[in-house]
Parts: structure tokens; sequence; C-alpha cells
């Protein structure tokens, strides 16, 4: 299978006034188009920080992230955006869902920012919320949505420029169990219609939905195993 | 621009306050443009009324700024009316006289001695205008007309001054009040009456025989305004020879003053709008700090970011600006009121003068304001570090 993304020995330090944090000691993984991996590790194993370099929103100290054999380093920060809303799509813990849209014009943002024509967003924003079964909630406005159905909403706005890779970060943090367990349905879902998934996450109920699981601790990827949603 | 809106509707006290603010301050600022530069114009309004642009008047003076007169008023207006540009020149004599009507009882009145034919100094408002010839006729101003009880029709009584030894007046002319008038340079309520030139000279004793306070002169259609005023002056050197372009330097420059407080309230008021919008957006931006960087991180770009930031920037300059304009022209017209009731100011003088280049330069000054207000909270939104602001609003 091809390669979606790649980490070659990453590194990243923070320099704060108590001295240098390492968050990451030179991980390397490869994510191969089709796959479900969740990362999972303790609070500071810096998980949420590598989902933060393979999504391009913050530059590795050391080593290199290619997306679809992109480097991310050689990117200027523009183009860097233009593959952050081509080729990937990001789900939040908080969802970020902007209050003032309705869903449907949530969806449409990334959309309207690549440049596709209002009625064929519109049109795909509909099927999107169809497709996390949110339908009839088109018309409403983010702030009249419950939690599970926010974080339906991100997802779908995620998936609005047909991404080559899905991350997310915590997807189920906010959410009760029963309403999570509706997401990690939505995942699974997703990852078996063929969109690549990479989940950071505590939950280990949502890791087990994953074909693989990643355990990192201490900067490092301490240990890899096969998942239950394994085909 | 509808999600700038919307944004600003998200909170409604604050924005409605922001408005207001900037409503005051844009108010402020229309009142110190129409202020800055409408005195000029209603000054230069004012003294073309008639259509007389020259004004001739005794040496070291300014028309109807002392009570010096023009002596050898005939020789100097067969030397103006020699000139080939001078369309008309007509003398005016304005003194204190007393005057009775129907009530019987003296009161103080300004008196204008006019040569009808030529007069830049009144517009007939009822009833007729004097005859060449009239010296039995009167023109009241309305103010006038109340103190004295008198009408077009009644007769009145005008006294040069009263003799202090016997209480009566040394010179009196009963006339007929032929018209009303408006007399252009009158202050507010100013009691004013006229009459052919000679009658008034009569009236004003022997120091006022052949002479005048001020000539009125029109320069013919077309003619070059300056080089007959540069000749006026040289025909007649023993006066004051001002053209209107003359007399509103020197008015400019008594107000100088007046110009520059306009301008200093201007640039505070701008000020003002520039603190508001720039605060407003800034609390705004910071609280969406996290919302931003979520729209950065599935690919918005920073362009679309900015733009939204100085749309809302953009939305409360406008709906300030609109709301401040009705309120600056409500507040000028109230000023104008209290300023224009300063005794010796000409009523039909205005301080603020509502004009289009004055409201669209106020207009413009406060967009560009406006939007400057809103580039740093938008830079601020554009340039926060993504990965940093998630991870900080997520503990």
């Amino acid at each position: 299978m091809t390669a979606v993304l790649e980490c070659r020995d990453v590194t990243r330090r923070y320099d704060t006034p108590g001295g240098t944090v390492h968050a990451l000691r030179g991980v390397s993984l490869t994510i191969a188009r089709g796959e479900y991996v969740a990362i999972v590790g303790p609070s500071g194993s810096g998980k949420s920080t590598l989902l933060t370099l393979m999504g391009g929103l913050d530059r590795p100290s050391s080593g290199e992230v290619l997306v679809d054999g992109t480097p991310l380093a050689a990117l200027r920060d523009r183009d860097l955006t233009r593959l952050r809303l081509r080729r990937l799509g990001f789900v939040f813990q908080r969802f970020h869902l902007l209050p003032v849209l309705t869903a449907r014009e949530n969806v449409e943002l990334p959309m309207a920012e690549a440049g596709v024509p209002a009625a064929e967003r519109r049109a795909r924003a509909d099927e999107l919320l169809a497709y996390v079964g949110l339908a009839a909630r088109a018309g409403h406005r983010a702030t009249q949505l419950s939690g599970g159905e926010m974080q339906r909403v991100a997802v779908a706005r995620a998936l609005a420029n047909r991404p080559a890779l899905l991350l997310a970060d915590e997807p189920t943090g906010e959410l009760d169990a029963a309403t999570g367990r509706g997401i990690m349905e939505l995942f699974a879902r997703l990852n078996a219609d063929g969109t690549t998934i990479v989940v950071v996450t505590h939950d280990e109920r949502l890791a087990a939905e994953a074909r693989r699981e990643i355990h990192m601790l201490d900067g490092r990827i301490e240990r890899e195993a096969a998942g239950q949603g394994r085909a | 621009m509808r999600t700038a809106l919307r944004d600003l509707l998200r909170h409604p006290l604050r924005s409605a306050l922001a408005v207001l603010g900037i409503a005051v301050s844009a108010a402020m600022l229309l009142d110190m443009v129409m202020l800055s530069g409408g005195i000029d114009r209603s000054f230069a309004s004012l003294l073309l009324a008639r259509g007389y642009q020259v004004r001739v008047s005794p040496r070291g003076t300014l028309p109807f700024d002392s009570e010096a007169t023009l002596g050898g008023l005939a020789d100097v207006l067969r030397r103006l009316r020699a000139d080939p540009d001078v369309a008309a020149a007509g003398p005016v004599l304005g003194t204190a006289v007393f005057g009775r009507g129907a009530a019987d009882s003296a009161v103080v009145l300004f008196g204008y001695g006019v040569e009808p034919g030529a007069q830049g100094m009144y517009e007939l408002e009822r009833g007729a205008d004097l005859a060449p010839d009239d010296s039995l006729g009167v023109l009241l101003s309305a103010p006038s007309a109340v103190r004295l009880g008198a009408g077009v029709g009644d007769t009145v009584v005008l006294a040069a001054r009263l003799d202090p030894q016997v209480a009566s007046a040394s010179v009196e002319r009963r006339l007929v009040v032929r018209g009303e008038v408006r007399w252009v340079y009158d202050y507010r309520d100013q009691p004013s009456v006229g009459t052919l030139l000679p009658v008034m000279q009569a009236l004003a004793g022997e120091g006022a025989r052949d002479a005048a306070s001020a000539i009125l002169v029109r320069v013919r259609d077309g003619a070059d305004l300056a080089a007959a005023t540069a000749r006026l002056r040289a025909a007649v050197p023993e006066a004051e020879v001002r053209n209107v372009d003359d007399l509103v330097a020197v008015f400019r420059q008594r107000l100088v003053y007046f110009r520059q407080v306009a301008t200093i309230l201007g640039a505070v008021s701008l000020i003002v709008t520039v603190l508001l919008v720039g605060t407003l957006l800034t609390i705004t931006v910071n609280e969406r700090l996290g919302e931003i960087a979520t729209l950065r991180a599935i690919g918005i770009g920073t362009g679309r970011i900015v733009r939204g930031v100085v749309a809302e920037g953009a939305l409360l300059t406008a709906a300030g600006g609109a709301l401040g304009l009705a309120l600056g022209l409500a507040t000028a017209r109230y000023l104008d009121a209290i300023l224009t009731s300063f005794p010796g100011l000409p009523a039909a003088f205005s301080f603020f003068v509502a004009r289009p280049d004055a409201l669209l330069t106020a207009a413009l000054v406060l967009a560009v304001t406006g939007t400057l207000a809103g580039a740093w909270p938008a830079w601020l939104a554009a340039r926060a570090p993504i990965a940093a602001t998630l991870r900080a609003e997520a503990t």
C-alpha cells in the first residue's frame, strides 16, 4: 500500500523558562492509504504534538514529515495552508465550529475556500451531513446543536474537500459515553468507506476500533499493536 | 460581510455600545470638518449674497468694523464708476438713529443710508422698494417693524440724536414705510431701517455729509476680479479696496484659532474611533483565537480571516458613521443656532455648513480610520501560532 504520511526521525523541542522540553524524541512511522491508526499514551507522551506535526500545524525541530511524498518543511506557509485545505481533514476535541453559521455553512466553508462552486458545495455539504446522520439539522446554527451533533458536523467539515488523511485529536474527549460511541461508529464507517484516519485518544474503546494502535511514552513510540478494528 | 455581521451580533450589547461610541466620534468629526471649512464658505457666500464682489472702506478698517467713514464720497464714487469693469458701486452709511412709531416711544435703531439702484445690503420681503428720489420713504426690517409698531404705509419718525439740553432731536424726519426688507448683514433681531443715502447723511449729522461707511462694488460678469480690484485700489488710494478673496483671507486669519481647535477636536475624534474599533476587535479576536486557529488548521487562508476581522471593523464604522452623520447634522444645527446668536454676527452667517464634500470627507476619513483600526487585531488573528493556540485552548 502507498504511504499517505511518513514521519522520519521527527523531534520537537520547546524552549521554556524552565529549560528545554523534549516533546518528541525521534519518531518515525508510516501511515498507509486506507489505514485507521490510533495514537495512544498518557498525557505528555507527545501524541498530540505528533498529530500537529503530521498535519503541518507546527514544524519539527528536526526530522521530516511527508504527506503524499511532499516534505512539509519545503512548503511555504501559504502552500502548507493549501495542503491542509485539500489533502488533510482535522477533527478537534472542542469541535470549533463557527457558532454564527449553520451546520451546512460550516461544512461548506473549506469548499468555499477551495473555490468549489456554490451549488456544488451545497450539494456536497448536504450529502456529508446526511452521511453523518444530520440531514435534518443542516439549517441549524452550531449553537443549536448538541455536543455529539457538533462533532458530527466537524467530521463532515473535515471531509468536505475529500482529504487523503483525516486527523482527529481526542474527538470523543468532550462527549458522554453514548455520544462518543456514535462518533466511534462513524469513524469506523468512514474507514470502511476508504478514508485514512489517524486519531489521537485517551479513549481505549475508540483506540480499539482502529486497525493499528501506536503507544507513545516520553516522546517516543513505545510499541505498536493491532487494534480490534482490523479487517 | 454577512458572517462579519453575524459575528457582531453574537454580542449585541457590546456592538451597540461600540456603534454608539463611534457615532459620537463621527458626529464630532463631521462637525469639525463642517466647521473648519464652513466658516470660510459661509462668509464668502454672505459677501456675495447680492453679487457685489468688492468692498471699499476707510483706510485701515474693514467694512462696518468701526464707525469711521469714507469722506469725499462723490469723488470716490466717480473714480470707481470710471473703471470699465465696474457694473455698480453702491455707497452705504451706517449710523445709530432713534425711531418713533405708533407707540410714540423712542427706540434705538440701526440706520442704513443706501442708493436703491445700487445696493447690496437688503432683499425686499414685502411692500415696495425705495424709488431713487424717494426722500420721504423708509424701509424696515422685521425686528424694527415690531419695535416701532409700524407696517407698510405707516408713518414713523427717525431722529438723529437727542440734544441733551432740550431732550429733543436736533434733526427729525417723518417718513412713510414703503416696504419691509431683510438686511443681509444684520445680526439676529437687529432693528434696522433704511433710507436714501442723503436722508441718513442728514440724520447722522454734519460729519457724515458726502460720506459713507463703505462702498459695495459689483464687477461685471467675466471680468478679471483681481485685476479690477488692483485698478480700483490704485484709483482710490485713500481707501481700503478688498475683494471677497481678500476679505475671506483676513477673516480666516482672524479665526485661525477656531480652525486649530476644529482640527484638534477632529483628530481627537478619529483617535477615539481607532481606539474604540481597535479595542473591540482585539477583545473579539482574543476571545476567538481558538476558533481562528481551527479555521487556519482546516486550511482557511489568513486572507479570508483578516478580511473577516476587517469587515467587522468596517461594519461597526459604517453603522456608527451613519448614525453619527444624523447626530452630527443635528448637533451642528443646534450649535450654529447658539453661535450665530452672539451679538454682532450676521444672522445669515453659518459656522457649520453641510456640504457634500464635507460629508464625503468625513465619511472617507472615518472609513479609512475604521479599516486601519481593524488592521492590528486582524494581524493578531493571522499570526497566532496554530498548534500553540489549539494546545492552550485544550488546557
